[in-house]
């Protein structure tokens, strides 16, 4: 071998190679892959006669490849658009490829793999769906998670192929906690909406069917009574929706202080009568004169009174019930506790719907229409606070009403009865 | 100096360990996921879901059954030594404690059956809960303990166990008492099994932790005992120079 050739060898050789890696890296065509194939077979034979055709042939190679460079770099530009894009998705996506190696996954995707505790199952639904979506079959599990916080996911696999063979998996975890929280609201509304109207009317219809026929006074007595407390249970129904909708639609109605000692003294004083019926006493923390807040005082005093009214109805008879109010400044705090019979945790999220029950036949034994908490809930809405509930079973619950504090003391007026 | 890149065996071990700990996290999910799903059950008086955990039981079983053989695999080719070694048999006794807090919770949802169609009073409704809580929040820090092989959290697991010890004293004296008041001891009798598994639960969680803590730096609280015993037992010169030991 000469000189010459053996220089051109020693510089070629390299150069190919880096021009062959270079290529494979960007998937370029296979024209290029060719051509590139094409040399090094060429420079491995190094005959003198050809390292001109070589020189020829690398000068083209290397258009090619800076060509392919921008094309790439476009090509990355892209990606870089569709990863963010997916990573933008709430679904959490994993791309697999035919050797069942993860190649892509996003964001919400990362927080399921390596999980630990509950989620370290969905992991492995990804795994085993991904397998089976490898090996040709579309496959979807819904895994339930008790958390907390309870959800519901579905992971759901396929294969993906080119047309003529499979070329990976897709695996798609969808949580659907929120979807199915929503249809059972809307299925449960309905469903009671409708035996709560429904209820006293069709009783009140079968009660003056039978008076009709009756002649014995004591049974005429006892039916009218009875058509009278299905004709009030109604009646408070009615009210309650009233009530709600007036506070639903008066969102932008005048803002006043109200100073709060007022606001509990009336829940109290309307709550009175009922407490002292089941031997309840009521403890009212009398808060400070100068703690006021800015909203509607008609509408305060209806949810206060709604939980004491809660409160009462849940608590033992010569048990008591705790009124209170605080600040921490921006916030006032309401709040009422008893140490009644407690509300099970797996209904505290949805106690705030209306017509919703705990417990069927107890809460329509004590009277209740399904629909004080629901108010409570829209007047703290309309005042720009929240509702907190702490409960226990068997140990009692204390609802919280905090609420943007007023801008002081206000001269106080006379509170109006009812 | 130049550190040397860990050799291919040990790279080997390395993802067959990590492998095996994988699977530890997704057994113990199932139980942090089975206390929870078990006490409501319980609570509803739910047959179906009852039924379902109990068949439940197979796939973990049959994935213990999958860790350990792993682990026994890797003693076998890879023969470990050292904290290498701990980790393994750390993983085989873990395994088979988080087998036995998923049978106690199989046990929880026989005992739903038996008791069905029993209405729980609302005190023991709450003290179950509470009780569900507090094990499912001691199971979920012993694995935190694991994995994050943190010894001073595994530490003090059996500290924060005394809650759940608490509240099943609480439990059995509140069931006991609403027995009583019914008539009917045999539901009582019932709960009072069920507080027990979930205070069994919580022990196996401080079992956890102290493997755990073996793992890391080898401590075992049978360590302590030995030393007493190696403390108090004569050495066998000293009996022999006494003329022998009583016979």
């Amino acid at each position: 071998m000469s000189r010459e050739s053996a220089i051109a060898l020693a510089a070629g050789i390299p150069t190919a190679i880096w021009l062959l890696t270079l290529l494979v890296w960007w998937r370029s065509r296979r024209r290029i892959r060719s051509q590139a194939h094409n040399a090094a077979a060429r420079l491995s034979d190094s005959p003198l006669a050809e390292v001109r055709g070589l020189e020829k042939t690398i000068g083209q190679l290397e258009r090619e490849v800076d060509d392919a460079v921008t094309k790439g770099g476009d090509a990355s530009a892209a990606e870089t658009r569709l990863v963010h894009a997916i990573s933008a998705i709430d679904d959490g996506i994993v791309l697999l490829d035919d050797a069942g190696e993860i190649v892509f996954r996003n964001r919400p995707a990362e927080h399921f793999l390596g999980a630990r505790h509950g989620e370290a199952i969905v992991e492995s639904s990804i795994e085993d769906l991904a397998a089976r979506a490898l090996s040709g079959e579309r496959v979807k599990q819904n895994v339930e998670l008790f958390g907390p916080p309870r959800r519901m996911l579905v992971v759901s696999a396929e294969p993906l192929d080119d047309g003529r063979r499979g070329i990976g998996a897709l695996v798609v975890i969808e949580d659907v906690t929120e979807r199915q929280r929503v249809d059972a609201v809307r299925r449960d509304f309905v469903a009671n909406i409708s035996h709560e109207l429904k209820t006293p009317v069709g009783g009140i219809g079968v009660l003056a069917e039978t008076l009709l026929g009756e002649d014995d006074l004591d049974i005429i007595g006892r039916l009218a009574a009875r058509m009278h407390h299905e004709a009030m249970r109604a009646s408070r129904t009615i009210d309650d929706l009233l009530e709600l909708s007036r506070i639903e639609a008066g969102e932008a109605s005048l803002r006043d202080p109200v100073p709060v000692h007022l606001v509990l003294a009336e829940a109290v004083e309307r709550s009175a009568n009922a407490a002292e019926q089941r031997g309840i006493t009521l403890d009212l923390v009398e808060p400070s004169r100068r703690l006021t807040l800015l909203g509607d005082r008609r509408q305060l005093v209806s949810a206060v009174f709604n939980l004491l009214d809660n409160a009462i109805k849940y608590s033992a008879d010569g048990s008591s019930v705790v009124v209170s109010a605080s600040t921490d400044g921006p916030s006032v705090q309401l709040s009422v506790a008893d140490r009644g019979v407690g509300i099970p945790r797996r209904d505290l999220e949805r106690i705030f719907e209306r017509f919703y029950r705990v417990d069927r036949a107890r809460s329509r034994d004590t009277g209740g229409t399904g629909l004080g908490l629901a108010i409570v809930r829209h007047v703290v809405s309309n005042h720009g606070g929240e509702v907190r509930v702490d409960s226990r079973e068997g140990e009692g619950t204390t609802f919280t009403l905090v609420m943007p504090a007023g801008p002081g003391p206000v001269a106080v007026a006379t509170p109006e009865a009812g | 100096m130049i550190e040397e890149p860990p050799s291919e065996v040990r790279v080997q071990f390395r993802d067959e360990l990590d492998g095996v700990v994988r699977e530890i996290t997704r057994l113990a999910a199932h139980v942090t996921e089975a206390i929870p799903r078990g006490t409501q059950a319980l609570l509803d008086g739910d047959l179906q879901t009852a039924q379902a955990m109990i068949d439940h039981d197979d796939v973990i079983d049959d994935l213990s059954i999958e860790i350990e053989e792993r682990c026994y695999k890797i003693l076998t080719l890879q023969a470990p030594v050292a904290s290498d070694l701990r980790a393994i048999i750390a993983a085989i006794r873990l395994v088979a404690e988080i087998e036995r807090s998923a049978d106690l919770m199989v046990n929880v949802c026989k005992g739903t059956r038996r008791i069905y169609p029993t209405e729980l009073p609302p005190p023991v409704r709450g003290l179950l809960q509470q009780m569900s809580e507090q094990a499912t929040k001691l199971f979920t820090m012993c694995m935190d303990a694991y994995l994050e092989q943190d010894a001073s959290l595994a530490a003090a697991l059996d500290d924060i166990d005394d809650r759940l010890d608490d509240l099943h004293a609480d439990f059995i004296q509140t069931v006991l008492e609403w027995g009583s008041d019914e008539g009917d001891i045999q539901p009582a009798v019932q709960l009072a099994l069920i507080g027990r598994y979930y205070e069994r639960i919580g022990d196996h969680a401080v079992n956890i932790g102290e493997r755990v803590r073996y793992m890391v730096d080898g401590w075992l609280p049978e360590h302590a005992g030995s030393a007493r015993v190696h403390a108090t037992r004569p050495v066998w010169s000293d009996v022999e120079a006494a003329g022998g030991p009583d016979v």
